[in-house]
């Protein structure tokens, strides 16, 4: 017959597992670098552009302010953030956007041109099944 | 002719009587502060010369003169501790003239609106740079320039109303401040 605490092997595989199962979350937060930038001239859009990189260093702050995504059956952040556009760009305009304007009036003729930015910011995403959540790091 | 006599003094009498009961139900009016008096043609220099005299109720003579200061308006741009402030603009975008479907006109108007949005935000809170330069030669404006500019990040503002119209998208965005947002 076997004691309670005998096989202490075994005990080791199970605990392992359980851990391995409550963290596999954290294991699955990725921390990404966005930057989002459009610029509109004359009042018509002219140039969007979305960078999604991978943070090679542990950013610092916490999450705050989280949003959840459709993954579209796709596990590219960037092909997710592209498939929820409107979605994420109104998260955005929560987060804050740098905006740069400037305007030139020559002998009565006007030019104007915006740019909204979202400077690099690091943000956490939490990659599962049914959804992709996302939050910025404060 | 006696009856005629008679006739006439009862009539003459019966209106008497109605300018008395007129005299005593109309109201006085209250003096205008100014009247105009036509002179007469013998006692003015200039025949029917026009004169203005100003009629000062003797009850406001007795009064002393207070001037009256007027109210201060309560100042609505200005951001206090106790009061938020709620700045609300609407920004105009126009969709692209090559554009594969309505649906992605409406996306990209609307996306040069909320720029347009954001920008009139900055210019409100933050404020405007202004440069001008004019070049005159042989006393003629050769060319004249006005540069504007704006710089500002905004945070927290919200999109109230979005309506696309023949091409041309508004946006109606609203921010919230408070003084606490400000460190002093």
């Amino acid at each position: 017959m076997r004691s309670r605490d005998g096989d202490q092997s075994f005990t080791r595989t199970i605990s392992s597992i359980i851990f391995l199962l409550l963290y596999s979350s954290a294991l699955f937060a990725d921390e990404y670098i966005i930057s989002y930038r459009y610029s509109v001239k004359n009042a018509t859009l002219y140039n969007e552009t979305l960078y999604v990189s991978k943070a090679m260093k542990k950013c610092k702050g916490k999450p705050y302010n989280p949003l959840i995504l459709n993954p579209q059956k796709s596990e590219n952040l960037k092909e997710i953030l592209l498939a929820n556009q409107e979605e994420f760009i109104e998260f955005l305009y929560k987060i804050g956007l740098s905006v740069k304007h400037q305007e030139k009036s020559l002998n009565g003729v006007n030019e104007s041109s915006t740019t909204l930015t979202l400077p690099s910011k690091c943000f956490k995403v939490d990659f599962n099944d049914n959804f992709v959540k996302i939050a910025p790091l404060k | 002719m006696k009856y005629s006599l008679v006739l006439a003094t009862l009539l003459s009498v019966a209106s008497f009587a109605a300018q008395k009961t007129d005299t005593a139900t109309t109201q006085v009016e209250p003096a205008p502060s100014h009247i105009t008096v036509v002179c007469p043609t013998g006692s003015c220099t200039k025949p029917a010369e026009v004169q203005k005299v100003e009629v000062i109720n003797p009850v406001e003579i007795s009064k002393p003169k207070v001037e009256k200061k007027p109210a201060p308006k309560p100042q609505d741009d200005v951001l206090d501790a106790q009061h938020n402030l709620l700045i609300s603009v609407v920004g105009q975008g126009v969709a692209p003239v090559n554009t594969s479907s309505p649906a992605q006109a409406y996306a990209l108007a609307k996306r040069a609106a909320v720029a347009d949005a954001y920008r009139l935000i900055a210019e409100k809170v933050k404020g405007v740079r202004i440069d001008g330069q004019d070049l005159i030669k042989n006393m003629m404006v050769k060319r004249s320039t006005v540069r504007t500019s704006v710089q500002a990040m905004v945070r927290n503002a919200n999109i109230v109303e979005t309506t696309f119209k023949e091409g041309l998208c508004e946006v109606e965005m609203e921010i919230n401040l408070s003084r606490a947002q400000f460190p002093q």
